[in-house]
């Protein structure tokens, strides 16, 4: 394919992608609608990273604490702190809060971009992680501002679109429903498009700002600083604006999933949110963007995955029953299923591990693997 | 399934024709309920810091299934769904969300964590779910019923904990100097400050107060600084691994404190592991309440409720540690769940389950001690009030006095 | 009274010194394994803790007595050490630095889920080596096992240093993890080397697992908290410097007890129990723009 063919192809694939988005709710319950809400929230957060990680090849170990600024942001917006000393009065609606927690998120993370600068691989990684694991302690220090360990409640705020929704009928837990610009929405496919609507924004504005020259200079930045250098690309000027791109994409997740939850406290975006996401782009590949929506989908739903399964169904009958194996030195293994405690923290792991056997350059490398096989095939037959 | 409801896009709407399955019409039962279940769920941390709490639902889980196996309540048999939160309330708003809207449980049921359940407290009471016996002891759950009728607690409250400690204190100790290591939240902050409460005027006050946070590694900077107040009486309101290593330190310094130690961690495998196999003399003479029969404990031995935990225990929670105190709240918890659906009859409904939850008058839950009962009534949303006292002697906790009961929580 | 206070402040010294002696430990097992690896472990902290339980296991479950199932716990802990090379780290070790990163991380989610699926999350108590004695030196009191586990932690720094300076072995290690390449062509067998450093350091996480564990108790999530302050006293030190991390992490230990002795005293009173762990991160961050190599280390030479 010319590249122009590749262009044409590549809009055609966004165009169906969005129609998909926009018709799915109509094919899924209520509730499913809410999950891929999630979905969607996370491949914002995961198209920052991407920009940062893949593209400019700076490794952060620490999004979580960019997408905690965001969700802080919207919640004290829309909350305020007042009730609980602070200066800040409740009474911004949520999605006006979404521009300025990603705005905040953005400085913070230009902010942060500078001492990164004279940081790379591993120690950029070490750094970054120390900023996400610092995080929960910090918000709790500042009480008055961010409502400590409690937190921050939403959920019933005149803020929050669609908080005044009701069933009709006699079971108030079937989905209610809400008018908003003449349309009636459920609350979980109001929170779906809301999601889905910035995400594919979000998506279209990472593939023009990749795409460009600033695309290039970020490229050339992970190939070889020196080289990127030499050719006179700023390194202080790219690393720090990936930075800012990459925090404002987090900040505006942080904010969706502050809504989305209805609630945040230190406790809600904790380190293992930021090695998700961390997964999610190497699962979805790095330096791609359409893999992505593969990785999203990986870190909303693999929890969930790994709790259902039953270690035990690969194993033989004798042994489900509760038998017992004995193991030198660990003792007597039961076979309790991954219900047990712990049990799904094994089977995460361990997928974790084959797929980066299997997978080495994710979900978007087996991507342009299949283009390539679909090009070569259409070229050889056109000699 | 669901009824489809539906943002009318009105391009592609119109031909998606919105269905109302006719099932639902005509049937008055609530969700959750078929003519040969009952569905209930509820969050618990099967993963990360907290999963050693998940014995509690193992324990619930349990109960259940022996219920289940002589034909369950109503010939409805009680299907408990337990899920993951890693502890993260976020997660939990998720879950229980899901639990709700997608499995339709009759009610949530033992969620875990204070955070936890407020986060869902709110979206519970709007769609009118039942968060039955929410397993966290802070005072809101029984304080704020009249704002959130949909919420009922079940464990005595940290307030009547703490209150119960300081009057005992004041009791025991003339002019007594308290030394406090808390755990840096609000169950610490909630201890703390109802201790402060039950002192009164005693002439008996805290000298110190040291917090820790669940981050750190070690609390032995803590203590030295407690000891370094000259206190005599040394309160742990932490968690058991903090608990144990308070134990540790204060011995290694020579500090000879009385120590007045949280339920949470007043058990007696965790007194066990503190005393270091007998080293640490310090364990001796700990004061803590309680409401559950100790698995650990002899008197028990031969007791019909605590040989039936036992039976369950080997029989429905295979691998579980028996010794391991959790998984008798959980049954406890479990029975009083069961008596609860009994009284709802042929056809339970949520409204029903609170209005029985806000009227209990149990007295024989054989998982509980002998007369502590659980009741709740007008004005009274608070299921268990009353507790033991209890001092670890000689290898095994001893009864102080009668069992208290608190009328302010 | 002022007699009073320089006691309590050598008290809560001495504390900080306890704490980080175990800091140091963690600190030393994840020095080694960059040094010889050139990788970050995330994995180290669970690798100790699965270590301590093993131990655990052998006395309490098996009747061993202390000290031969220290040794075995030992010779499991390096065995098993090579074997997590072999079958998890070598088949992504020629990728991204990122996928050994996460492999990593699913190790440790991976271990602690099964230290928890297997002995559940309850507390338990192992026993230390140097006893539960302490010494009374003028009012200040030390204990033995505090100063066993800091006397540990420097007898490995000697023996580290000397394999590293004086056997063959150590210059092989040490070629293998700086240039891979050229250690081949000279006759290095890389891979023996790096699977090796690797078994290194699950050993010494295993001495770390077993002197912790008698202080915080034995716990499937006893190392999270410390692996932390250890990359922070790694960092502190030097991350390629085993006597850096030994300092690192007796500086770390004592320098957050004097922030929060001296907020007693009106000094430092924007200092609150939540900080302790963001100051020591902090650290982190100023030692890596200041001086990235630590206090101990030396300056990394970037190839073109």
């Amino acid at each position: 394919m010319t590249p122009r063919e590749q262009r044409i192809f590549g809009f055609v694939v966004f165009a169906a992608f969005a129609v998909f988005v926009l018709v799915l709710p109509q094919f899924i319950s209520d509730f499913r609608a809410r999950d891929y809400a999630y979905v969607g929230i996370y491949l914002i957060a995961l198209l920052g990273l991407n920009i940062l990680t893949g593209y400019t090849g700076q490794i952060s170990l620490g999004h979580g604490a960019f997408m905690a600024i965001g969700g802080y942001t919207t919640a004290i917006l829309m909350a305020g702190n007042e009730q609980f000393g602070g200066p800040i009065p409740s009474g911004v609606q949520d999605i006006w809060t979404l521009p300025v927690a990603g705005l905040v998120a953005g400085l913070v993370g230009l902010a942060f971009g500078l001492p990164a600068l004279r940081l790379s691989g591993l120690y950029l990684a070490l750094a970054t992680f120390a900023v996400a694991v610092a995080m929960p302690s910090t918000v709790k220090r500042f009480e008055e501002y961010t409502g400590g360990g409690q937190g921050i409640q939403l959920f019933g705020l005149p803020e929050l679109t669609g908080s005044n929704a009701v069933a009709s009928g006699e079971d108030f837990s079937a989905p209610a429903t809400f008018e908003l610009l003449g349309l009636t929405f459920t609350q979980n496919d109001w929170m779906y498009y809301l999601a889905w609507s910035i995400a594919l924004v979000a998506f279209a504005g990472a593939w023009l700002i990749l795409r460009g020259r600033t695309g290039r200079a970020f490229r050339a930045v992970r190939d070889s600083e020196t080289a990127a250098v030499s050719s006179g690309v700023s390194l202080a000027r790219y690393k720090t604006l990936a930075f800012g791109i990459s925090a404002a994409y987090a900040g505006v997740a942080g904010g969706l999933f502050a809504i989305a939850s209805a609630f945040v406290n230190p406790d809600t975006f904790p380190i293992a949110l930021s090695i998700f996401l961390l997964v999610g782009i190497v699962v979805g590949g790095l330096g791609g963007l359409s893999g992505l929506v593969v990785g999203a989908i990986f870190v909303a739903f693999l929890p969930l995955w790994a709790q259902g399964q039953d270690l035990g169904s690969v194993l033989p009958d004798s042994v489900i029953q509760g038998d017992t194996i004995s193991i030198p030195i660990l003792g007597d293994f039961l076979f309790k299923g991954t219900s047990a405690p712990g049990g799904p923290a094994i089977v995460y792991g361990i997928v974790l591990i084959l797929l980066m056997f299997v997978l080495p350059n994710g979900v978007g490398g087996l991507f342009r693997r299949i283009g390539q096989l679909i090009t070569n095939r259409r070229y050889s037959r056109a000699k | 399934m669901t009824r489809r409801r539906s943002v009318v896009l009105a391009a592609i709407g119109a031909a998606l024709a919105v269905t109302l399955p006719a099932a639902f019409a005509g049937s008055a039962a609530d969700p959750g309920i078929s003519p040969t279940s009952i569905v209930i769920g509820g969050t618990s941390p099967l993963t990360g810091p907290a999963a050693s709490y998940a014995s509690v639902a193992r324990g619930a889980n349990a109960y259940f299934q022996f219920v289940n196996s002589r034909g369950g309540v109503d010939k409805r048999k009680i299907e408990y769904r337990i899920v993951d939160d890693a502890y993260n309330p976020a997660q939990t708003v998720q879950a229980v969300r899901r639990l709700v809207e997608q499995d339709r449980v009759f009610a949530v049921f033992n969620t875990l964590g204070t955070e936890s359940n407020l986060a869902i407290r709110d979206y519970l009471n709007q769609v009118r779910v039942p968060q039955l016996f929410v397993a966290s002891g802070a005072t809101t759950w029984g304080r704020d019923a009249a704002k959130y009728p949909w919420t009922i607690g079940f464990q005595p409250s940290y307030a009547a904990e703490g209150l119960v400690y300081g009057q005992y204190i004041a009791r025991a100790r003339k002019k007594a100097k308290v030394a406090v290591l808390f755990q840096n939240d609000d169950y610490g902050k909630d201890l703390l400050a109802s201790l402060k409460l039950g002192l009164g005027r005693s002439g008996s006050k805290v000298v110190a107060a040291e917090p820790y946070q669940v981050t750190s590694s070690d609390v032995g900077s803590q203590v030295a600084k407690l000891k370094a107040s000259g206190a005599n009486v040394f309160c742990i309101f932490a968690t058991p691994t903090f608990a144990i290593q308070a134990y540790v330190f204060a011995n290694r310094l020579g500090w000879k404190p009385l120590v007045v130690l949280n339920a949470v961690s007043g058990t007696s495998n965790i007194m066990v592991l503190a005393s270091e196999g007998g080293k640490n003399k310090l364990v001796e003479g700990t004061i803590t309440t309680t409401v559950l029969k100790d698995p650990t404990d002899p008197r028990w031995h031969n007791d019909a409720g605590m040989k039936q935990y036992r039976a369950l225990l080997a029989r429905y929670a295979k691998g579980a540690n028996p010794n391991d105190v959790y998984h008798v709240y959980g049954m406890a918890v479990g029975y009083e769940t069961v008596s609860l659906l009994r009284r709802l009859g042929a056809n339970p409904t949520r409204t029903a389950l609170m209005s029985r939850a806000r009227s209990i008058s149990s007295a024989k839950n054989p998982f509980l001690l002998p007369g502590v009962s659980v009741k709740t009534g007008k004005g009274d949303n608070f299921p268990i009030q009353q507790g033991q006292l209890q001092r670890w002697t000689k290898g095994r906790f001893v009864p102080v006095g009668g069992l208290w009961a608190s009328k302010r929580n | 009274m002022l007699a009073a206070e320089f006691t309590d402040f050598m008290q809560q010294v001495v504390s900080g010194l306890a704490s980080g002696g175990i800091y140091a430990l963690l600190a030393l097992a994840l020095v080694i394994i960059h040094r010889s690896t050139g990788v970050i472990n995330f994995a180290q902290g669970e690798m100790a803790t699965l270590s301590a339980y093993i131990a655990w296991a052998l006395i309490v479950h098996h009747s061993w007595s202390y000290w031969p199932a220290f040794a075995a716990t030992l010779v499991i802990s390096f065995v098993g050490g090579i074997g997590i090379h072999t079958a998890i780290i070598r088949p992504v070790e020629r990728g991204s630095v990122l996928r050994i990163v996460i492999v990593t991380i699913g190790l440790l989610v991976a271990i602690n889920g099964f230290v928890v699926w297997q002995w559940s999350g309850e507390p338990q108590q192992l026993q230390s080596p140097f006893g539960t004695d302490v010494y009374d030196v003028g009012g200040v009191v030390v204990a033995a096992h505090d100063i066993g586990t800091i006397t540990v932690a420097l007898g490995i720094v000697l023996l580290l240093g000397a394999l590293f300076r004086f056997t063959k072995v150590g210059l092989a290690l040490r070629a293998a993890a700086v240039n891979p390449e050229e250690a081949r062509l000279v006759g290095v067998r890389v891979s023996w080397m790096l699977g090796l450093g690797w078994g290194l350091a699950a050993l010494l996480g295993a001495v770390a697992g077993m002197l912790t564990a008698p202080t915080v108790g034995l716990d499937p999530n006893m190392m999270a908290a410390v692996l932390i302050y250890s990359f922070a006293a790694a960092v502190l030190g030097g991350i390629d410097s085993p006597i850096g991390a030994v300092v690192g992490g007796l500086l770390i230990g004592v320098l957050l007890n004097m922030l929060s002795f001296l907020s007693q005293y009106g000094m430092f009173d924007w200092f609150t129990e939540e900080l302790r762990l963001p100051m020591a991160l902090l650290l982190i961050l100023v030692v890596l723009l200041v001086r990235p190599q630590g206090i101990l280390g030396r300056p990394e030479v970037k190839r073109v």
